[in-house]
């Protein structure tokens, strides 16, 4: 997966300066922004495959950018910051992030990351379910579609992979390393902080009542289940 | 004196008023006996009005005396003849004395009401006084002085509870003495001495006792006195709450400022960081010899232990500023325990990890990050300071109103005074310190949260045998979020 064009939008320039040299080094095609504004500019005219998106910067933020071009593409972001607090992850994410590194960080895993990201998602052809449907939830594979009592939801590619996931094993409970390798990658594995972060989120779309799951339920221990049959609600 | 001479003139003229009128119905206008008994009537009448008793009672004997001599036969002499003639008399008493007490108490009642109107008009402007101050002191001070102009006594004290002091007009003079003071703002009961004219009221505001307040050479109503005290322990009250407003606004601007500049710390210290972590973990990827593996092995391992400590030093920082605040609800302790150990997965390798976690454990309210932590904390350090491949244990329990989770290792244990300094900041254990990195920080971090948490962390240990790290958390009262 090399030849990737990533755009690095950071304010440091030894920051950008380090990312440059290293991602060319790495087989990458690389622009840089200074700002989420030259950031927005760039991203219209360079196209890039990838984002590596920094928090904090003056002016137009991170979260701002990453909401804005979420608002309309698909690529990947990169989330990297030097807060490594649950609160701003989940602002990440919300705002349409895809991975949340925190600084400082070794190019290898920044590296594995940027390769997860570039992934794409297998094409659905695989054995098991094409989607779910119940009373209230509608979920379709090939349309990339979630319907909650009849409205659309927009899911994040990646909430999107994850949910997937969970209704493919059709109701059995799936361990947090399988579930973090299927949808990030291979190299992710320990991340079960960060699965908690995804579920809560994913809950708060889907669930009617997300304090109380009756679709997404927690397996302790184990892992996550997608609770196929209404009545096996319980835990 | 002037007085006497006022009644002395009121007297003669209410007199010359009665003998203008015998002299002028006597010489000149020939009238009956009736329309002269009522012109005297409505002069003795008119006299009562508008200046008393004495006047008209004086004025109603001349009139009676004069109507007998001049105009009731037998003229020229004061014998009444005719019976009916003490009806006209007793009229003239019964006038000039109802007359008299109706208007003395119209009088008063005015002079009542000016003397209100006047007592309302000195509390508003004492009010206006005392609400220009803004701490407890000052708004003593004026009210001292505010009392005394407005009410032109000469002497006024207030006793604050709250400062335990005394604000008086004239700190030479103990007209009201201390002891009073506090004895009333105790009792509650005030002290109103008329002879003496002084007053002392307790100084009350919703059942709670701010002070006393003393009044010297004072005539005020004692509704005066209780509008006056109120007012005071108003303007009290205020300047007390806009004291400790000030304060705590002062301290969440302060702890907002800590918080901005921690954060701000943060960044600059991470960002160069950042950099030379990026470079040398990237040349390390490929390194040409031996011997540039081994020089960006160590200043790759640096940079990591670097950032170790300004996170740390960091989140102590803001532990001790109080701005931390757990965001806490319930959780399952078990989950917790799993997310740690999973964590840890890496350095548990080789390990028997022992579980023993009570059924049915009730949910503790506490925020899952942090706990999280600290559990890793624990881990991090029983895996540092144990053999490798000894056997760890994890257990959780309830005590009390309490859950008690402890980790368990078989290391090398803790002396009994080295016990509670480990908790310390930068305190590393004498027989490690030396070849196990960490910067000390780790179990006073973790005591900070534990803390926030209205918890204890604890440790009990065996020299040779190994420790046994605890803390306590509290129960949730709410139903597990799941």
């Amino acid at each position: 997966m090399s030849g990737a064009k990533i755009l690095v939008v950071d304010d440091e320039p030894q920051i950008r300066r380090m990312m440059r040299a290293t991602l060319t080094s790495s087989g990458h095609q690389v622009d840089e922004a200074r700002t989420g504004e030259e950031a927005m500019q760039k991203f219209r005219e360079f196209l890039p495959d990838l984002v590596l998106l920094d928090l904090n910067m003056p002016g137009m933020g991170g979260l701002e950018a990453c909401r804005a071009m979420r608002s309309g593409s698909d690529v990947p972001i990169i989330i990297l910051t030097v807060r490594n607090a649950e609160k701003e992850k989940v602002e990440a994410l919300d705002a349409g992030a895809d991975d949340y590194v925190c600084k400082p960080f070794s190019m290898q895993e920044l590296l594995a990351r940027i390769r997860a990201a570039l992934r794409r998602a297998p094409a659905s052809a695989e054995s098991g379910p094409q989607g779910f449907n119940s009373q209230d939830l509608d979920i379709d594979f090939s349309g990339r579609r979630v319907r909650v009592k009849d409205k659309n939801v927009r899911l994040t590619p990646k909430e999107f992979e994850l949910l997937r996931h969970l209704v493919m094993r059709g109701g059995k409970p799936v361990p947090h390393r399988e579930l973090l390798q299927a949808v990030w990658g291979p190299d992710y594995g320990d991340e079960t902080d960060y699965l908690r972060v995804f579920i809560n989120h994913l809950r708060k779309k889907i669930e009617p009542n997300p304090a109380h799951p009756k679709y997404i339920l927690t397996e302790p221990w184990i892992g996550y289940r997608f609770a196929m049959s209404e009545n096996s609600e319980n835990e | 004196m002037r007085r006497l001479l006022r009644s002395t003139i009121r007297v003669l003229v209410s007199l010359t008023f009665i003998a203008v009128i015998v002299l002028v119905y006597f010489k000149f206008v020939t009238v009956n006996p009736t329309t002269v008994a009522l012109t005297l009537l409505l002069a003795v009448l008119g006299i009562a009005a508008q200046w008393g008793l004495t006047e008209s009672i004086i004025a109603s004997v001349a009139a009676m005396l004069a109507f007998n001599y001049y105009f009731l036969p037998p003229i020229g002499s004061f014998q009444i003849a005719d019976s009916q003639n003490w009806v006209a008399l007793l009229a003239f008493l019964i006038t000039a004395f109802t007359a008299s007490q109706l208007s003395i108490r119209a009088r008063r009642r005015t002079a009542e009401a000016d003397a209100r109107r006047r007592e309302v008009e000195r509390l508003y402007a004492l009010g206006q006084t005392m609400l220009m101050s803004d701490s407890v002191r000052t708004t003593a001070r004026d009210t001292v002085n505010g009392i005394m102009r407005t009410f032109e006594i000469p002497g006024a004290v207030v006793f604050s509870k709250g400062e335990n002091e005394f604000f008086r007009s004239d700190p030479q003079t103990q007209t009201i003495s201390d002891e009073q003071l506090r004895w009333i703002a105790g009792s509650e009961e005030p002290l109103i001495d008329r002879q003496r004219q002084i007053a002392i009221m307790p100084i009350r505001l919703g059942g709670q006792v701010l002070g006393s307040l003393g009044f010297i050479g004072c005539t005020l109503s004692t509704a005066a006195l209780n509008a006056v005290t109120y007012l005071v322990a108003i303007g009290i009250e205020r300047a007390r709450s806009l004291e400790e407003g000030s304060k705590t606004e002062a301290l969440r601007q302060s702890e907002a400022l800590k918080a901005a500049l921690l954060d701000a710390l943060a960044h600059d210290l991470k960002t160069p960081l950042t950099s030379i972590k990026g470079a040398v973990s990237h040349l390390l990827a490929k390194p040409r010899d031996a011997e540039e593996k081994e020089l960006l092995t160590i200043a790759n391992e640096e940079a990591d232990r670097m950032n170790q400590l300004v996170v740390e030093v960091l989140e102590m920082a803001r532990i001790e500023a109080a701005k931390f605040h757990p965001e806490r609800s319930p959780h399952a302790v078990g989950e917790i325990i799993a997310a740690a150990v999973q964590a840890h997965e890496e350095a548990l390798k080789g390990r028997r990890v022992e579980l023993h976690i009570a059924e049915p454990l009730p949910p503790a309210d506490v925020d899952f990050e942090f706990i999280q932590q600290v559990l890793k904390q624990l881990l991090d350090n029983a895996v540092k300071y144990s053999p490798p491949g000894s056997p760890l244990t994890i257990s959780a329990a309830v005590a009390g109103e309490r859950i008690v989770i402890s980790v368990t290792d078989r290391g090398e244990g803790i002396t009994e005074d080295e016990q509670t300094r480990i908790f310390e900041k930068f305190y590393r254990g004498r027989a490690s310190r030396d070849h196990v990195l960490g910067t000390g920080l780790g179990l006073s971090i973790a005591k900070g949260i534990i803390e926030a948490h209205g918890g204890k962390i604890w440790v009990t240990s065996q020299p040779g045998k190994g420790s046994i790290f605890s803390f306590a958390l509290p129960i949730s009262k709410e139903e597990l979020v799941r």
